[in-house]
């Protein structure tokens, strides 16, 4: 079998052969090439960062961040310095952020230049950068809100924004219309309501959680942390609670209309007095020592009670 | 020691409130917990409604009609001190006149949720009654008034509010069925007067949003 032998490139075989004058006068081609690739380039970018607004704070422990945008996607996360770090995207010339700082507080707050702005022209993004240590409390209507690594307490209320929180902690209350809510390795303490969006909790570790959304699905999987209390509550879709051998609860899951499905093996509860009621799917008992308290109840939906894998 | 009763002190409010505050209801407000918090808390919207401005001046007078028959219908009140507190009313529907319409929708329909939790009550527990769902005619009514003021905005947020209206009235829809074929049924209930209390909040955040969008 014969082999070829791999070519040059054409540039570099026509360099070889005509000599050091033409290899200077290809540079200079090459830099003049590039020179006018570079300028309308650093003239984009000028005029991207030109809609660009980033604004630096020097707080204090625990301070407040404020934040109220009508639309668009809010990304916040922890770093270590004592400052909070705002950068804003407007999508259009349509809006307006505003950035101040009273005390150890910075309200952040985006509103339309004029009256007639269109839904899409009131959109600016965010990407901020807290202390660790901050209480948050944005307002995000449509859009996305992330939050990652904040310990302190956090409220956030939207319609249609999906909140996704990761590795927070504080008093944790969330709202939204039918924004889903993700909540991942979350402690501290958690109160979630929402009419049509969907939960999901996953590797928590809060010793209180409140979940109650009307037509939408719930999924807990999480530790149930002794004296803890974990209730869940929708009208309609699937409540799922997901639990290990270790784990110790006193249950109590109620369906009116909706089926109750559970693996986990009960004894009879030890705690409180449970009242069956013929109206309803019930069931009481107590897994394990029962040290947490879990109340899981739907109208019409069904709650599964799951060994976790 | 009191020996007034909260039926018979919610039936002299509102001579209460115009500060004809006599010996009884006075002991009984001191060993009530209930009622006093509940009158602090209409002395407190008292005080601040002179300061808010006016816009729109009074809800319908259905409404007063309604609640009265309501109180009258689960033995809070009397005819006769319904039909006084009809015609006087005088510092209760002064409340409102101060209170500008967005603060005035909010006001309201947590009043009207707020009754609906009391009417849930221990009252209720007694006397099991038919349920009349009067509540919900009244909200519809301030749907109707919101949603009419909010038509004209096209946001996607918009739709989703609406949206989200409908499915927090076909829950009503079925929670008000169940409490009709189950009266006894206190899960029911809660799962009622909660849908009720999500369509109030719905409305005061659509007429918010509505004051935003225009």
């Amino acid at each position: 079998m014969r082999i070829e032998p791999m070519r040059e490139p054409s540039s570099h075989r026509e360099e070889a052969s005509y000599g050091p004058e033409l290899r200077i006068r290809r540079r200079r081609n090459t830099a003049r090439k590039a020179v006018a690739l570079v300028i309308p380039g650093l003239l984009l970018c000028g005029a991207a960062l030109a809609d660009h607004v980033e604004k630096h704070f020097k707080v204090d422990a625990h301070p407040v961040i404020t934040l109220h945008n009508p639309n668009g996607t809010v990304t916040v996360k922890a770093w270590s310095k004592s400052e909070v770090m705002v950068v804003a995207t407007p999508a259009s010339d349509q809006v307006e952020v505003d950035a101040a700082q009273t005390g150890n507080r910075v309200d952040i707050m985006t509103h339309p230049v004029s009256g007639n702005a269109s839904p899409d022209g009131l959109k600016a993004d965010f990407e901020i950068r807290v202390p660790e240590d901050a209480e948050l409390q944005i307002h995000d209507d449509s859009g996305a809100v992330n939050v990652n690594s904040v310990l302190g307490d956090m409220n956030v209320e939207t319609v249609g924004a999906g909140v996704d929180l990761a590795d927070a902690a504080g008093y944790l209350t969330v709202k939204t219309i039918d924004g889903p809510f993700q909540c991942e390795r979350c402690a501290g303490r958690i109160e979630v309501s929402s009419i049509s969006g969907n939960f999901r909790l996953t590797d928590l570790r809060s010793y209180q959680v409140r979940a109650q959304t009307s037509k939408g699905n719930i999924l807990f999987s999480g530790e149930f942390l002794p004296n803890g209390m974990y209730e869940l509550k929708n009208y309609s879709g699937v409540i799922e609670v997901r639990f290990s051998p270790g784990d110790s609860f006193d249950l109590s899951a109620t369906s009116l209309k909706g089926k109750v499905n559970n693996e986990a093996k009960l004894a009879p509860p030890s705690h409180q007095q449970h009242f069956y009621s013929k109206f309803n799917n019930s069931l009481f008992g107590s897994f394990n020592a029962g040290r947490a308290k879990v109340e899981l109840s739907s109208f019409d939906g069904t709650i599964n009670i799951l060994k976790r894998n | 020691m009191s020996t007034m009763g909260c039926s018979e002190f919610m039936e002299q409010l509102e001579q209460w409130m115009e500060g004809e505050r006599h010996g009884g209801a006075r002991a009984h407000v001191q060993s009530c917990p209930a009622c006093r918090s509940f009158v602090t808390d209409l002395d407190a919207i008292q005080a601040a409604a002179p300061t808010l401005s006016i816009a729109d001046p009074e809800p319908p007078a259905r409404v007063w009609a309604v609640l009265r028959s309501q109180l009258v219908e689960e033995g809070l009140i009397r005819e006769q001190a319904a039909t006084e507190w009809q015609r006087e009313r005088s510092w209760f529907a002064g409340l409102f006149t101060h209170v500008p319409r967005p603060a005035l929708a909010s006001a309201y329909l947590t009043l009207l949720v707020l009754l609906a939790f009391g009417l849930s009550g221990p009252v209720m527990q007694q006397a099991r009654p038919a349920p009349s769902f009067a509540l919900a005619d009244e909200l519809d009514h301030a749907e109707q008034t919101t949603v009419s003021s909010f038509a004209s905005s096209k946001s996607p947020v918009s739709a989703d509010l609406h949206q989200n209206l409908e499915i927090v009235d076909h829950y009503i829809a079925l929670c008000e069925k169940s409490v009709r074929e189950e009266p006894e049924n206190d899960v029911a209930r809660e799962y009622l007067y909660q849908a009720y209390q999500q369509k109030a909040d719905l409305l005061s955040m659509i007429t918010e949003r509505g004051d935003f969008n225009q």
